[in-house]
């Protein structure tokens, strides 16, 4: 296995994960406690997911701010719908997938065929988003299911729903990334204009990008609602830096062309780790960001210095 | 004819283009100012007076300045977002180190100002030297930046700016706050470097394309790099007077910037990818913003509303102020000939 698929494959991130998790172990033992690590998913699972999202837009070469905006939103929704049951939790993923999906598109429109460019269009959607999610709910509070918030943070036959739910979406990814779709998504991401010569639609390419992002946001929000039994106009704006570090941290190139959902969700899995883990060995909550941004950085050099390596074997 | 010839009317014709099209971006946006100010006496009389406008201008000299260095970092293809955080910094270690009093107040300023600057640098060394996408190492920036403020002040910032400064924030000048004049100033000599000074003209060369930058001899990396500085030198000092102003510094009194800085400066007519742009231009956008925000609030319309009306005007913005809606416009004047 070269150096590049490594990277690209999540393998580093990975191992990087499992690191920190057996020092995280050895210095606190409760860890592997079937509970601790049901609820070290539960709580890794929102950002992994708006991580995932992020990633198809970065990966096309484009950028979303919307996160924020679509996670407050949908967030909301959920907070004010009160249906009870698992009938009820998949009506309220119905409509919360419906609202990430509009969102999506309506930032897809935007840059892909008004040319306007991602950063400024996704900073307006995001605006509005959260001004949305402020009419729909006022303060923080609203109504959660005990289904949603029992159910879907328990275990199916021993296996937290958390883990299952991340696990569906890297399979997806696994099979998507080997669609046409996928591919297109991978090329436009390194090379626009040889995309387009070559016959892609980049056009549709980007805007079908914006369209599984929003998707994931609103699982994001969802599984947030869930986690927290409740729900806050404003509870996705902790994602909107968080989600960019996880993405970076997975190895995936800002500028696109090279990386993986796979990679972003244990990027932002380490993310939440890593919080856990500074909080146990007795790093001041005051720290945690600044480790949390050194490792930013890290990441980034690291995954540029594999990039150099494989150009450099490329050429030779 | 020569070849070399034509080449070179045509970058003139280029150059006029540009102009051309900043111009119409930065005078539609004042127009729209202006509209709005004087036009929000029809929805309601107490709006649209010179307190009315005197109150917008006071209120958009903190978002003036930081969209200033903001608007540095875009032009050379760069992002600030450690915009939030400097402000944070410089509010902390004004009332930190001021204690209330005026003691060695000059030079604290120039001591916050000169930090902050070297954080920029770190910032600007990290993209030249280390290719870190931008908004990622402004970003980790930010974080650090944050959580050092947080750890010093061990979550309460203690301390109050120096009286003096209160004064500065409150007394006025022939009937003008001296802020508003502050911002005045700062227009102008920051119009002059950024669109009219050697220095301006080179940013804006590595904004529009750094490998020719090169070529013509300027030093791209310094460029670039004095920018993030410059950025984070003035989030700084947005925080100090924003101290002044409240009386005191808080953690999150950043926050209100980071978004709204990105936004007056594509509002005002930049491009966000860099290479083009006029300070001019992002004042307007910072006046229209909030000038919007403080009409809003003043006609009692609730915070939700006012959101999605902010980010509507955005979106607009953005649409209206498309190269190609200029392109288009100009073609059009120029069938009839």
């Amino acid at each position: 296995m070269t150096i590049k698929k490594m990277a690209d494959s999540g393998l580093m991130i990975m191992v990087i994960y499992l690191i920190i998790f057996a020092i995280y172990a050895a210095v606190q033992p409760s860890a592997l406690s079937a509970y601790s690590i049901q609820g070290l998913f539960n709580n890794s699972l929102p950002l992994m997911l708006a991580a995932a999202g992020a990633t198809f837009v970065i990966l096309q070469g484009g950028f979303d701010l919307s996160v924020a905006g679509t996670i407050s939103l949908v967030n909301s929704i959920v907070a004010v719908l009160q249906f009870d049951g698992a009938i009820g939790a998949v009506g309220i993923l119905g409509i919360a997938l419906t609202v990430g999906i509009l969102v999506g598109a309506i930032n897809g429109f935007v840059v892909a065929y008004l040319k306007i460019q991602a950063i400024a269009a996704t900073l307006a959607t995001m605006i509005i988003c959260q001004g949305i999610a402020l009419l729909i709910l006022r303060a923080p509070g609203g109504y959660v299911s005990d289904f949603m918030a029992y159910e879907l943070t328990g275990s199916v036959l021993e296996v937290p729903v958390s883990i299952i739910v991340a696990f569906l979406v890297a399979m997806l990814w696994f099979v998507f990334r080997r669609t046409n779709a996928g591919r297109n998504l991978l090329a436009i991401g390194q090379d626009a204009k040889a995309s387009e010569l070559s016959g892609i639609d980049v056009a549709r390419t980007k805007f079908f990008s914006f369209i599984w992002a929003g998707a994931f946001y609103a699982l994001a929000a969802y599984f947030l609602a869930a986690q927290t039994s409740t729900g806050s106009p404003s509870a996705g704006e902790p994602f909107l830096l968080l989600t960019f570090a996880a993405v970076a941290l997975g190895g995936t190139a800002f500028g696109g062309g090279r990386g993986g959902v796979t990679a972003s969700l244990l990027g932002a899995a380490t993310l939440v780790l890593m919080q856990k883990f500074l909080f146990s060995i007795g790093v001041s909550s005051f720290y945690t960001g600044m480790v949390q941004g050194l490792i930013m950085i890290l990441a980034v050099l690291f995954s540029g210095a594999v990039q150099f390596v494989v150009d450099k074997r490329n050429i030779t | 004819m020569n070849p070399f010839y034509s080449v070179t009317d045509k970058q003139d014709t280029r150059q006029a283009q540009r102009l051309n099209s900043t111009t119409i971006a930065v005078l539609t946006i004042y127009g729209l100012v202006v509209l709005m100010i004087f036009g929000s006496r029809l929805v309601s009389p107490s709006l649209g007076g010179i307190s009315q406008l005197m109150n917008v201008l006071y209120l958009s000299s903190f978002l003036v300045i930081c969209a200033f260095g903001q608007g540095l970092v875009i032009l050379v293809r760069g992002l600030d977002l450690s915009v939030a955080s400097m402000i944070t910094l410089g509010g902390v270690l004004s009332t930190t180190f001021m204690q209330g009093t005026n003691e060695g107040l000059y030079f604290i300023i120039p001591g916050i100002l000169l930090i902050s600057a070297l954080v920029g640098v770190i910032s600007g060394l990290g993209v030249t030297h280390l290719s870190i996408p931008p908004f990622i190492m402004t970003m980790a920036m930010g974080l650090i930046v944050y959580s050092v403020c947080l750890g010093f002040t061990e979550g309460t910032p203690r301390g109050f700016p120096a009286p003096m400064l209160n004064a500065f924030m409150q007394n006025k000048v022939l009937g003008v706050a001296l802020p508003i004049l502050l911002m005045l100033v700062f227009i102008l000599i920051f119009t002059i470097l950024q669109s009219y000074s050697a220095f301006g003209r080179k940013l804006n060369a590595v904004g529009n394309n750094p490998d020719a930058a090169n070529i013509a001899g300027i030093a791209v990396k310094r460029m670039t790099i004095s920018a993030y500085a410059i950025s984070a030198a003035c989030s700084a000092l947005a925080g100090v007077l924003l101290a002044a102003y409240a009386n005191g510094a808080t953690l999150r009194m950043g926050d209100d910037y980071l978004l709204p800085s990105i936004a007056a400066v594509v509002v005002g007519g930049s491009s966000i990818l860099g290479g083009r742009g006029s300070f001019l231009g992002t004042v307007g956008g910072a006046l229209l913003l909030t000038t919007l925000s403080s009409m809003l609030s003043a006609l009692g319309v609730g915070q939700g509303w006012k959101t999605i009306l902010e980010g509507i005007v955005i979106l607009v913005a953005l649409i209206m102020l498309r190269e190609q809606i200029f392109t288009g416009l100009q073609s059009m004047l120029k069938k009839p000939n």
